[in-house]
């Protein structure tokens, strides 16, 4: 994970403030205001329930805020229809991966590209996909519904590719994957960032492997913003370290079972 | 239900209800009365489990025998550090009825710190709530060498703990019995040797500057002021009372844990300190002793949850609290309340006041009691104007609690009361600071006979340290601390607390010290209050992400800024707060910025931001 990352500009490319979305009564994001920057990776960390799907839904126009606003490459994209944002150039991986899985892996990818005019371009990028999942060109004519669970990640992700996107939201990629799988998988987010330049917005419950692919990073917790911070200093954080990432000293009797109290800070 | 305007009902017991002249022995008589009636509630797993008096007494009783049986011997001292929970009430009385020392350690203290109280008390015997107090009394341990046990309460993930030196309570238990099958009468010949003159707990004053000093109180000093507050604030069998604040504390050990054993009333724990806004409202409390910082939080709940109520329940609720500070403004005047007012009240009840109340959980509250810290006067007012009497009283740790107590029978916002009955208050000509005398204060500071002469002088008064004036009905009013008096560099002299306790009174400031000691100006640090800052953030789309970001938004400076310009409008120039900055990071009970009961340390505060303040006289 070593390329030479692309130069990360100062301006954001996404920009949420104070955004609050509910199910129903059920507040899931109580005012989350963060910015991605063309060019990075950034990452919202948080455990089952904090609000981290909800704020990706919230950004592709799936579900409408109750408040706040949203703005992509300097526009207010707002509650607008996702199809509209796709077409902005802001591709959604869903949680899951939700291929279609009665399309071959082939048509899958064709899907991804259905807001493109140009031939060529398309062509190029299903080459790229190819490229970094060989696999997926092995399987091109089967259906998606028969990849295994690692495959059909690399075809959502490679799907998003097609639509040639400014950014890409990417959610849980790690989800039911081996920790092998997991640890590819992340390999190449890296890599399509670095080649591509394409900004990502990462979230993700595994901490450890989506702090050393990102360059910034959020953490999330009953859907406020807690702490925020470049990777490499988050990682150093007590809080982090204690909750997220497992590390912990052992205590006088070698083994501690109770939790420090957060601080964030 | 009364009114504000009858609280003549409230009738003083000058009898002794439970006679003893010393903690246990009080206790045991209680035992003996009370037998199956309720003391205690807890909730375990979701439900509340009552303790009756002679469940507390068999469990007292293994517990001082098992005690007794791992060589504790009466004047030895033993520590709590321990959550308030029902255990800490049974080691409490347990090491009383050995004739021992009790001492409270606060369970957010450091490690270094449990190291510092059980050696300057020679604590022989530990208890500790869980593995996580274990393991600071583990930490610290080799350099405790008197200390010869650490007895846990709660033994959740340590059944594969195998160390000499720790046991769980129920194996200090189970010795118990042994030793009482052998020697049944163990414990109350232990109980019958206490004499009231001797040494019975030790309170650690907080001490914002310096090390804690371990303040001595006598089982004769406990029970005569258990007895006084009876005088104050009577209370019974039927009561029903929360016990959260820490047992350390004076006020919890006082005036919930012995005085509740006195009366009788019903002590209900919260589950931990998180719950309990819930466990106030599941047990609606009939008489309710709390500090400020509690009662400011019930209030901003509820004008939080106003705010996010319709136009006609906030007109509703506009009406009706109109209705209850009219009564109440009368009721201070001492004017008679006319039935039309009257009537209109009950309306208002039922139309807001009620549900208030009930949102609080203080539906069923006889009165509220405030103490341990200054409160802001319009805050009073508004627990008034509920119809709910809210009592002020003052002391401190070396007075084993309330000194003066404002009567229900005349009510005044902004005082402490008169002297209670059983001690004398004065003050002192010479300096304005306020004296107190009586049975109830404490018997000095352990291992500090110096500190002691300068605390209480050779006629017996106690100096407070507290400055105040008294009115023509004997009604005390604190000014200031003698050692906070801030004096400019304009020779002005400013009581800071004034300041301070009106800027609390902001739903959006916690906390605040004043700074301007030998400076031109007035300036102040604030700690906002998280909860309510960032919902004004989130209504006024104002972008944070975390606590410090949301500190330093201009829309939050601008709040405070009006705040704080709403409180210099009642104050002289050369008082008013000229430059404020806010604590950026979310300060906890751990951190050393707060004293347990989450005050700011004014010294410390002062300190450790010095550069931050010297940079608002630039």
């Amino acid at each position: 994970m070593s390329q030479n990352p692309p130069s990360v500009s100062d301006t954001p490319v996404l920009k949420l403030l104070n955004v609050e979305s509910a199910y129903g009564p059920i507040r899931a994001i109580r005012g989350v205001s963060l910015q991605v920057r063309r060019g990075e990776i950034a990452t919202v960390l948080g455990s089952n329930g904090a609000g981290k799907t909800t704020i990706l839904k919230t950004i592709s126009g799936i579900i409408d805020p109750r408040k706040g606003s949203i703005e992509f490459k300097g526009e207010d994209i707002t509650a607008n229809d996702p199809a509209h944002i796709v077409q902005q150039g802001l591709s959604h991986v869903p949680e899951g991966r939700e291929v279609f899985p009665l399309l071959t892996v082939h048509d899958n990818l064709v899907m991804g590209a259905y807001t493109r005019k140009d031939k060529d371009g398309i062509a190029r990028d299903m080459e790229a996909v190819y490229a970094y999942f060989p696999i997926l060109r092995e399987r091109a004519a089967q259906d998606a519904g028969l990849l295994s669970g690692g495959q059909q990640q690399m075809l959502a992700i490679s799907r998003a590719i097609m639509a040639s996107p400014d950014l890409i939201l990417l959610d849980e990629p790690s989800l039911g994957l081996s920790p092998k799988l997991t640890k590819e998988i992340f390999e190449i987010v890296v890599r399509i960032n670095r080649e591509r330049g394409t900004t990502i917005l990462l979230v993700e419950q595994n901490a450890n492997m989506a702090l050393n692919a990102a360059d910034h990073g959020y953490v999330l917790e009953n859907g406020r913003i807690v702490m925020e911070d470049a990777c490499e200093r988050l990682r150093e954080k007590e809080d982090i370290k204690e909750f997220y990432l497992g590390v912990k000293d052992d205590g006088v009797r070698g083994e501690r079972r109770w939790k420090k109290k957060k601080t964030w800070r | 239900m009364q009114g504000l305007w009858d609280l003549n009902t409230f009738e003083p017991r000058l009898d002794v209800v439970v006679p003893g002249d010393t903690i246990p022995a009080m206790f045991w008589n209680a035992v003996k009365q009370r037998g199956d009636t309720v003391w205690m509630r807890q909730k375990e797993l979701g439900i509340w489990r009552s303790w009756s008096w002679h469940q507390t007494a068999d469990a007292v009783r293994e517990i001082a025998a098992g005690l007794q049986a791992i060589g504790f011997a009466p004047g030895e001292c033993a520590s709590i550090l321990s959550n308030t929970v029902i255990e800490w009430v049974l080691a409490d009385l347990a090491v009383l009825s050995c004739g021992g020392v009790s001492n409270g350690i606060y369970p957010t203290d450091a490690a270094s710190q449990v190291h510092y109280l059980c050696e300057d008390s020679r604590t022989t015997v530990l208890f500790v709530e869980d593995d996580e107090q274990l393991d600071k009394a583990l930490e610290v341990r080799a350099g405790l060498p008197g200390l010869r046990r650490i007895v846990v309460f709660d033994m959740e993930g340590l059944r594969d703990l195998d160390d000499p030196g720790v046991m769980s309570l129920d194996a200090l238990r189970e010795l118990g019995r042994a030793r009482l099958s052998a020697d049944p009468q163990a414990v109350e010949r232990t109980v019958a040797a206490c004499r009231p003159e001797d040494l019975a707990i030790l309170v650690y004053t907080s001490g914002t500057t310096g090390k804690p000093k371990g303040a001595m109180h006598s089982h004769a000093g406990l029970v005569y002021t258990a007895r006084g507050y009876n005088t104050l604030i009577a209370q019974d069998e039927k009561d029903e009372r929360m016990c959260f604040l820490p047992l350390c504390h004076i006020a919890e050990r006082m005036g919930g844990e012995y005085f509740a054993m006195y009366t009788g009333s019903i002590l209900n724990f919260v589950e931990n300190p998180e719950t309990v806004p819930e466990n106030v409202r599941e047990i609606a409390p009939t008489v309710f002793t709390a500090v400020p910082r509690v009662w400011e939080k019930f209030y901003s709940g509820v004008m939080i949850a106003l705010k996010e109520a319709s136009p006609l329940q906030q007109a509703a609720y506009r009406w009706s609290i109109g209705v209850g500070e009219a009564i109440a403004a009368k009721v201070l005047a001492g004017e008679p309340v006319g039935a039309g007012l009257k009537l209109k009240f009950r309306l208002a009840r039922l139309l807001a006041l009620d549900n208030a109340r009930k949102l609080i959980g203080i539906h069923r509250s006889r009165f509220l009691v405030t103490g341990a810290a200054p409160i802001s006067p319009e805050l009073v007012k508004w627990y008034l104007a509920l119809g709910v009497p809210m009592l002020e009283v003052w002391g401190m740790t070396e007075s084993c609690g309330a000194s003066t107590a404002v009567p229900a029978t005349r009510i005044k916002p902004g005082s402490i009361g008169p002297a209670t009955g059983y001690n004398e208050v004065r003050i002192d000509p010479a300096t304005g600071e306020i004296l107190v005398r009586g049975p109830n204060v404490f018997m000095g500071y352990l291992n500090l006979p110096e500190k002691t002469a300068e605390t209480i002088d050779a006629e017996g008064w106690l100096h407070t340290g507290d400055v105040g004036v008294m009115d023509e009905d004997g009604y005390f009013r604190i000014t200031d601390r003698m050692k906070d008096i801030i004096i400019t560099a304009g020779g002005k002299n400013v009581t800071p607390s004034e300041l301070e306790n009106e800027l609390k009174f902001s739903l959006y400031i916690t906390d605040a010290v004043v700074i301007g000691d030998k400076k031109p100006y007035l300036t102040v640090i604030v700690m906002i209050d998280q909860e309510n800052v960032e919902k004004f953030a989130q209504d006024n789309d104002v972008p944070f992400s975390n606590y410090e970001s949301l500190t330093r938004t201009k829309e939050v400076l601008d709040l405070i800024q009006g705040e704080i310009d709403r409180v210099n409008a009642k104050f002289a120039r050369v008082e008013q707060i000229k430059k404020f900055f806010l604590l950026e990071t979310q300060l906890s009970a751990e951190d050393e910025e707060l004293t347990p009961t989450m005050k700011l340390k004014r010294k410390l505060v002062q300190t450790k931001y010095a550069e931050r303040i010297e940079a608002m006289y630039r």
